[in-house]
């Protein structure tokens, strides 16, 4: 609807509401770019630090809200083993991302089947690997890798958006029956639901041969992934996934990832087939 | 190809500390980080894409004057968040560049570091090997 066609008194309000709103704009400080943006409600500390251990923002239903730019936590970015809040230019890997069972004695138990091909696509550093081809990361991948998760978290759908790829997941917060014969797909169908202030994600249809890991670990169609899902503060995700893939793995196997918030930032398209370069080089070099 | 222990090692250690966000791929699988190079360049042509960017030009430096380099930075997003703009390097701009040398033995670096020769301005490039001077390895 025009201002023109509005009544006399509704048409001055309108716009004196789009005066103050150009007003506003006009004067937004150079810095307010969208590399930089600032984040908003972000609790700070008295120097101006970003409180990470302030309280975990909540939903209107009074459980815990994922919502917010997540990249992996890891070693490097720690002071005293304490995270750093992250602005986006530093962003690294996990310290699962080579491996996901960095963690497990013994390493993820693979089937026998499994056993030569994981040994050859490490011994080769991963030149095979889809995410080098441009192809989807599931999100367990996705948690590693050094690219920006936004989380948007409502009280019925938390959906992740992937920076890399422009990719997505959406997960069911409504409890609501995982399909019976789901159609595999690189992300699968996930239903959550609240255990006190857990989410518990379960995540069925997953695609064969879907990478987990730079060594080329995977999981197959007959995986079925369980993830305990926890915001303890503002600055920290804690994920305890649990993978029970009969095909791929001799027994189920659990481990826990760490995520820690990025403010200031936004994510950027990362949409890898614009000029991706190093499958050829490689080719060539073979 | 055939990589040795020490630098698989070496790119493990990477991995779990400070792979940065432009690590499309594995360093090592293309890159030697034995094998720094320092050019002056005069810049013929910007890529500004993903997932890489790409520098071409011609270049002077220690092997003398060569034609046709191609420097593999990190990708836009990256770049924008160290403070580069699309535009910041542009045709017939002189910089210096301070990167590895590809495997393969072609005239392919991956840039860690950008000087521009007019401001003297220096900026990190997103390399997939870290922003940091890399170690020497250590003797097999």
């Amino acid at each position: 609807m025009s201002v023109a066609l509005l009544p006399r008194h509704t048409a001055v309000v309108a716009k004196s509401s789009v005066l103050a709103l150009l007003t506003l704009l006009l004067a937004a400080p150079a810095a307010a770019q969208w590399v930089g943006y600032p984040t908003a409600n972000v609790p700070r500390n008295a120097d101006g630090s970003v409180n990470m251990k302030a309280p975990a923002p909540r939903l209107p239903n009074g459980k815990p809200d994922l919502s917010g730019i997540w990249v992996p936590s890891t070693p490097g970015r720690q002071v005293n083993g304490e995270d750093l809040v992250s602005d986006g230019d530093d962003i690294t890997t996990s310290p699962q991302m080579a491996n996901l069972g960095v963690g497990i004695e013994g390493g993820l138990p693979y089937q026998e089947w499994l056993k030569p091909i994981v040994k050859e696509r490490t011994d080769n550093l991963a030149i095979d690997d889809p995410h080098i081809r441009c192809l989807p990361d599931n999100f367990l991948r996705a948690y590693g890798l050094p690219h920006m998760l936004k989380y948007v978290h409502t009280v019925d759908l938390w959906v992740t958006l992937n920076e890399m790829n422009a990719g997505y997941r959406q997960v069911f917060t409504d409890a609501r029956a995982l399909p019976e014969e789901p159609n595999p797909s690189w992300q699968g169908y996930s239903s959550a639901k609240w255990m006190g202030d857990t989410l518990v994600v379960d995540t069925i249809g997953l695609r064969d041969d879907n990478w987990i890991d730079w060594n080329g670990s995977v999981l197959t169609e007959a995986a079925k992934v369980h993830e305990e899902i926890t915001r303890p503060d503002y600055g920290h995700i804690i994920n305890k996934v649990t993978v029970d893939d009969p095909k791929a793995y001799t027994k189920p196997w659990t481990v826990t990832i760490k995520q820690r918030i990025v403010v200031d930032a936004e994510l950027i398209d990362e949409i890898c087939l614009e000029n991706e370069q190093f499958v050829r080089l490689m080719k060539q070099e073979k | 190809m055939k990589l040795s222990l020490c630098s698989l090692v070496t790119m493990g250690a990477a991995l779990f500390t400070a792979l940065p966000a432009s690590a499309h791929h594995s360093f090592p699988a293309q890159y030697d980080i034995d094998k720094p190079i320092t050019l002056t360049v005069k810049v013929t042509k910007v890529e500004w894409t993903n997932p890489h960017i790409f520098i071409y030009g011609d270049a002077s430096g220690e092997q003398g004057k060569l034609q046709d380099w191609a420097f593999e930075m990190g990708g836009p997003n990256a770049l924008l968040r160290k403070g580069w703009k699309r535009d910041s390097l542009k045709a017939d701009d002189i910089v210096i560049i301070e990167g590895s040398l590809a495997r393969d033995g072609s005239r392919l670096v991956n840039a860690r570091t950008v000087t521009m020769q007019a401001t003297g301005r220096k900026m990190f490039a997103g390399s997939s090997g870290g922003d940091e001077v890399p170690a020497a390895k250590p003797k097999p």
